[in-house]
């Protein structure tokens, strides 16, 4: 592959906290951590597109 | 927020709001547990609706003990006790066993382990620098290990000081979870819950990098005890694996085929009469060995005086010169050879007698330091009477399959085993440290060994975590090497991950051919469950606890040691060889398998004992028993027995009252509290046998010791019956967890629970209430799970009605329409639509994005665009701008879901040896690459996404983004499945009974029954007869009636619901007392012409699915060695043409059909052949080895035999093809 230059777009993904649910960015190479209370696991929201589901 | 928290009283209480009381037990009470039905939380609940104010009869009510037992012991009790023993006491143990560490150089410094302790979990902050306490489900979710700090105290020299420092970590300790160490001790469930963990959790497992793992309960034959047994030349033997801290050993006494007895053992180079080796223990005199061995037996005499004449014949008659005939025998190894000097025969001998040989028997030094063989030489000559005994009595040796031969190795005592090992050799390596530091002369500043303490904290931290995670048990001072002791903690459902607690593995090899080892043992009742076992290699081989079994932990025996002289045993030491047999109601005293002394009124000194152990002045799970063959009286304290506890019956009335089953249930008491008032004690299998046990009350028997004497004396009279002993406390506690599922067991053929208790853990249902914050690897949900209509008491004590895996399918009894032959199910499209046998299927997918040791580091991109058209490309769908799936996207097979491109260089350019030799030699070699510090962001990328590649699309259910241990980001994408029941999927009912969906058919096409009711499920009826799972139909039954009572019913192993019961309710209701409905056809319209049996019957969902196996191809991928078409599903393998399907083409004389299938439609491949030499190889018509064109013709033969004869060809060996023409 070739090396094309990273594009740093990714300002607008926030992230959820697993402990108190507050909103977080995530920056390439540091350690994930919850701003407001030093928890160490981030879940992304859901998805803004639509999405249709299929009941059967 | 997630620091310490001070005492784990306030964080818990401020949730719900009551008052926090000081120490916190198990919550109770109505409305402190957010789990209303949550049995373990509330003991209004625990008793099955039963009302504090009903009346108690104690026959039918005694089972009620039971969740008072499983609630003061758990479920995987065994496990957890065996594990805090380990932290509290065999610990502290090891390390004061080897606590002082002394240098070679220096002989006044010594360093010396005071104390050694294990933190509970916790993890560093580092960029705060603080610890805070794990939660497993962080370390789950984290991959990381939940394991506590280990720290000892110390004191050292330092230059002339002796300093002492508390509090070093030397390492890590995996801890199990709800161990005494665990934050989820002593935690209400709500408190439970509140961390993320599932109430119902048995815990009794670890976590290994985010990894779950069981370390399965080892069954081993029992060490420091006699085994008497025929070997492999038909000779009888006595056998004593003796096993101390220090060493382990085995002896061997045999009673050889020329009738003399031999002392076989591994230290020594041949096998040493006996004669010889009493006599090097000191007992000089013939006659008094005679009369250790024999007493005044003649009969033992006669067996024995061949070894005895031999040992004449040897001339042998001082201690002496038995010590140097043995020492010439001692095999040299290298640790005493080493030093060079040939140590003395008779010290080597000597030595070898007092440590080596029966290791577990202590010879002490006395006042003046000789040694006191005499315990150990009485303990030969009782090995050599045991033998003769056996061969007396025709050959009748001991039975290794008996439980009480048994022990069972847990978590506690492997891990003793493991850190013993690795604490020894760390110590050694700090010896060496301090060694080589102390050498040194020129020491600028005072050296501190503290620091080789603390620095080398990674060497007992990586044994541990490499051990458990891998399973493999390596100790080298016991040469102890075990492959697969962990298993991974399987999570299919709660009942999987529960069986998967109580299993017990085996050391016998699955190869061999005896039966002996696999076979159902009479002594295994209540102990092991009969029914859970696998089919097939491992059957009988791995087992699984029943519900109340305890397995003992070690306990002191140096009081019961003095007890056992207070109670009047006689001193082996002041004992002679007369008074050993002396009369016949002289009885051998052992204590853990080293003989006491004797004692002269056997039935007193048990009894004794055991009212001591009823009022609790010795431990509860000490046991004592005599065996009246052998005479001898057994004391235990040893770990690793099984026991269960079992009513104390006295003078024919059980010692549980009425008034004790209400207390219990009222919560005045607990468990614990009957067994230290002496209602309720705990045996062990071998006391079991000492034992009468009643299972019901009613068949208690008594009659007064008087009068059983007096019958006893009177010959006429018929033999007595024994008085009974104990009372069990509920017979269905034979069974284990996961027989426990099955109702009315009773009823099955035996073959059919076995099956149940393997599918049972397939079942997909609820794993645990955390179920969806769980990320597991692979992880099968049911949407709509049922708990059963007809139970059973295990059933509610388990925790299974609250984690159910299975629906109460209506079913209907009867042939439909073909599809339904061979066991298969007829499932109604109106079920399935409204969601019978839906489950979901979740899977894991996980990345680190890493940071390399060269600088360079991995990335996530965003979405690429097609150049064309400027649209996201196709594979790059559904990723955000982070380069991350986002979260509900419906992904398609061979997406991307994460974006990842990793440098093409990860590793720091260092100058190789290589290099740098010729750098230093100037050599005119060519010059080597100019070793520069690379620039990391030249490095290109390469591109290396994680994508979905399971057939099938699915929803993208959830994105963690956390990092590890190491601060290395971690991603996992949990992806979700919803399935409806199709053709082919698995279905099996809780008796064994499993088949596959044949048809789904339309509601309007179903029979159905007068008042409407259409079954969910029609199975087909020759299910039955030749199965006989007659508890199949009588849940039917009480199913049926239960949906009418409005409740549910109980199949409780021997006991349960009755079918009389059932068959009122449903009469009372107005349908047939059979449970035969009239039937009217969906398709005719007509009524059935038979009455069909109908009802509900709980259905399990097995985890196997036609979706996950589904396969076929035509053209695809081939392996690149052989060229032929991969192989298996996950590769897009072909379909085999196997040697048997190969040999039926044979038959057929299909040959074009063979060659069609086995070369063009495989690895057929065009290869040129010289017809001059035969050699295949030729090039472009060209022979190499010829030199010539002439000859070279193309051949069609398979890739794979191409390659062998070229394979043939690189060592030497000519193949040549002899080519002709075609006719």
């Amino acid at each position: 592959m070739d090396g094309a230059p990273a594009r740093q777009q990714r300002i607008d993904v926030t992230y959820t906290c697993g402990e108190c649910g507050a909103d977080n960015q995530i920056k390439p190479r540091e350690p994930i951590r919850c701003k407001d209370c030093g928890y160490r696991i981030m879940y992304k929201k859901r998805t803004k597109r639509m999405v249709q589901f299929e009941a059967r | 927020m997630r620091a310490i928290r001070p005492g784990h009283g306030a964080a818990g209480a401020a949730g719900h709001g009551a008052q926090a009381p000081e120490v916190k037990p198990v919550a109770k009470g109505k409305g402190s547990s957010l789990f209303s039905t949550d049995t373990h939380g509330r003991d209004d609940m625990r008793y099955a609706g039963k009302k504090l104010t009903d009346p108690i009869n104690t026959a039918e009510d005694k089972w009620r003990l039971l969740p008072a037992f499983l609630q003061t012991k758990g479920l995987v009790k065994q496990h957890l006790d065996s594990f805090n023993y380990f932290l509290e006491t065999d610990i502290k143990m090891i390390v004061k066993a080897n606590a002082r560490i002394d240098s070679d150089i220096d002989p006044l410094f010594y360093l010396k382990f005071l104390d050694i302790r294990v933190r509970p979990p916790q993890a560093e902050d580092t960029q705060r620098g603080v610890a805070y306490e794990l939660t497993p489900n962080e370390c789950r979710l984290r991959d990381i290990t939940y394991a506590g700090t280990i720290t000892v105290d110390i004191e050292y020299v330092r230059g002339k000081q002796i300093i002492t420092k508390k509090g070093i970590d030397i390492g890590r300790m995996p801890i199990m979870l709800k161990s005494s160490r665990c934050v989820l001790n002593n935690k209400s469930p709500d408190e439970v819950a509140k961390l993320g963990e599932c109430p119902l959790d048995p815990g009794g497992y670890f976590i290994i990098r985010g990894v779950e793992k069981v370390i399965l309960i080892q069954e081993q034959l029992s060490k420091n005890r006699i085994i008497v047994e025929t070997d492999r030349m038909g000779c009888i033997c006595a056998n004593v694996t003796s096993s101390t801290h220090e060493k382990k050993s085995k002896t061997t006494i045999v009673y050889g085929k020329t009738g003399k007895v031999v002392l076989k053992h591994n230290s020594l180079t041949t096998d040493l009469p006996v004669t010889v080796i009493m006599k090097a223990m000191g007992i000089e005199s013939d006659r008094e060995i005679a009369e250790l061995i024999c007493g005044e037996d003649l009969e033992f005499l006669a067996l024995f005086s061949p070894s005895l004449e031999e040992g004449a014949a040897l001339k042998i008659s001082t201690q002496r010169q038995a010590l140097e005939y043995i020492g010439a025998k001692v095999k040299v190894t290298f640790k005493t050879n080493r030093v060079g000097v040939r140590r003395d025969w008779i010290e080597e001998a000597r030595d070898l007698l007092a440590t080596t040989v029966l290791a577990h028997v202590p010879v002490d030094a006395d006042a003046t330091g000789m040694l006191n063989f005499r315990p150990k030489a009485i303990y030969v000559a009782l090995m050599v009477r045991r033998t003769l005994q056996a061969v007396k009595d025709g050959g009748v040796v001991d039975d290794r399959d008996f439980v009480g031969n048994k022990r069972l190795e847990l978590a506690g005592q492997l891990l003793s085993l493991l850190f013993e090992d690795l604490f020894k050799s760390w110590q050694s390596a700090i010896k060496r440290a301090v060694d080589t530091q102390l050498k040194r002369n020129n020491r600028t500043s005072q050296y501190d060994a503290a620091a080789a303490v603390s620095q080398t904290s990674r060497f007992i931290t990586d044994g541990l975590f490499r051990s458990i995670s891998s399973g493999n048990w390596n100790v080298k001072r016991f040469k102890m090497e075990r492959a697969g002791v962990t298993q991974v903690l399987s999570r299919l459902s709660y009942v999987s991950a529960l069986g998967m607690l109580t299993r017990i593995s085996s050391q016998f090899e699955k190869t061999r051919k005896v039966a002996g080892p696999r076979s159902l043992q009479t002594s295994q009742w209540g102990m092991i469950c009969p029914s859970d076992t696998p089919e097939g290699e491992a059957c009988g081989l791995v087992k699984n606890l029943a519900l109340m079994t305890h397995i003992t932990t070690d306990s002191d025996d140096t009081t019961l040691r003095r007890l056992a002289f207070v109670l009047g045993v006689e001193d082996v030491n002041l004992v002679s060889g007369s008074d050993l047999y002396a009369t016949n109601d002289t009885y051998l005293v052992f204590l853990n398998g080293v003989i006491l002394g004797v004692h002269r009124n056997a039935e007193q000194f048990v009894k004794d004992l055991r009212r001591l152990r009823r009022a609790g002045r010795v431990s509860a799970f000490v046991s004592v028993y005599r065996t009246i063959l052998q005479r001898t009286i057994n004391i235990s304290s040893d770990g690793g027995r099984v026991c269960r506890p079992l009513i104390i019956v006295e003078r024919g009335v059980p010692r549980v009252t009425e008034a004790d089953v209400r207390d219990i249930i009222h919560g005045v008491i607990k468990f614990d509290d009957l067994v230290t008032r002496g209602k309720i004690e705990y045996l062990d299998t071998n006391e079991e046998t000492d034992s009468d046990i009643a299972v019901y009350e009613s068949e208690i028997s008594w009659t007064p010791p008087a009068k059983l004497r007096a019958d006893m004396a009177d010959p006429t009279a018929p033999p007595p019956t024994p008085n009974t002993t104990h009372l069990e406390i509920a017979p269905f506690t034979l069974l284990g967890a996961v027989a426990g599922l099955i109702p009315y067991p009773h009823h099955n053929q035996s073959p059919r629970n076995t099956y149940q208790c393997a599918m049972g853990k397939q079942a997909i249902g609820t794993i645990a209430y955390n179920q969806l914050t769980r990320i597991d690897t692979l992880l099968y949900l049911m949407v709509y799970p049922h708990h059963p209509m007809v139970r059973t008491r295990t059933i509610e004590m388990i925790g299974f009605d609250k984690l159910p895996a299975g629906q109460n399918a209506t079913v209907a009894v009867m042939s439909y329409s073909g599809y339904d032959i061979e066991d298969a199910l007829v499932l109604n499209k109106a079920s399935v639509d409204r969601g019978y046998g839906r489950c979901q299927v979740m899977r894991k997918s996980a990345t680190m994005i890493k940071s390399y040791a060269n600088g360079t580091y991995d990335r996530v991109i965003d979405p690429a665009v097609d150049p064309t058209t400027g649209m996201v490309q196709e594979r790059h769908a559904i990723l955000d701008q982070d380069g991350i799936c986002g979260v509900g996207e419906r992904v398609a097979t061979n997406q991307i879901l994460i974006n990842k491109q990793s440098p093409v260089e990860t590793t720091p350019r260092v100058p190789t040896a290589a290099s740098r030799a010729t750098g230093a030699d100037g050599d005119d070699e060519a010059p080597t690459a100019p070793i520069r510090p690379t620039d990391p962001t030249a490095i290109p990328f390469k591109s290396t996404p994680m994508s979905y590649k399971y057939p099938g699309d699915a929803v993208i259910d959830q994105v963690l983004v956390t990092t590890n241990e190491e601060d290395q980001m971690l991603i996992k994408v949990l992806v979700r499945q919803t399935r409806r029941p199709e053709l082919g999927d698995k279905f099996s009912s809780r008796h064994g009974q499993k088949g596959v969906c044949g048809i789904i058919v339309n509601q309007e096409d179903m029979p159905f029954a007068e008042n409407g009711v259409v079954p969910d499920v029609i199975m087909n009826p020759h299910g039955f007869p030749s199965r006989m799972t007659v508890g199949k139909m009588i849940e039917l039954l009480a199913g049926k009636a239960g949906l009418f009572a409005g409740q549910v019913q109980y199949g409780t192993a021997f006991g349960g619901s009755k079918v009389e019961d059932m068959s009122r309710i449903l009469v009372e209701n107005g349908y047939s007392y059979s449970g035969k409905d009239l039937l009217t056809s969906g398709i005719t319209g007509e009524p059935l012409q038979a009455y069909i049996f109908f009802g509900p019957v709980y259905y399990q969902k097995l985890k196997h699915m036609v979706m996950d196996k589904m396969h076929a191809r035509s053209r695809g991928p081939r392996a690149t060695l052989t060229r032929q078409p991969t192989e298996g599903r996950s590769r897009d393998g072909g379909l085999r043409v196997g040697e048997m399907e190969r040999d039926c083409l044979i038959g057929h004389g299909a040959s074009s059909l063979l060659i069609e299938r086995l070369l063009y439609s495989s690895d057929a491949s065009d290869v040129e052949v010289c017809s001059s030499c035969g050699i295949v190889g030729a090039w472009h018509g060209y022979c190499a080895y010829c030199k010539s064109r002439s000859g070279v013709v193309t051949v069609k033969m398979p890739y794979a035999c191409k390659l062998l004869f070229q394979e043939l060809m690189s060592m030497n060996v000519v193949p040549r093809v002899e080519v002709e023409d075609l006719e």
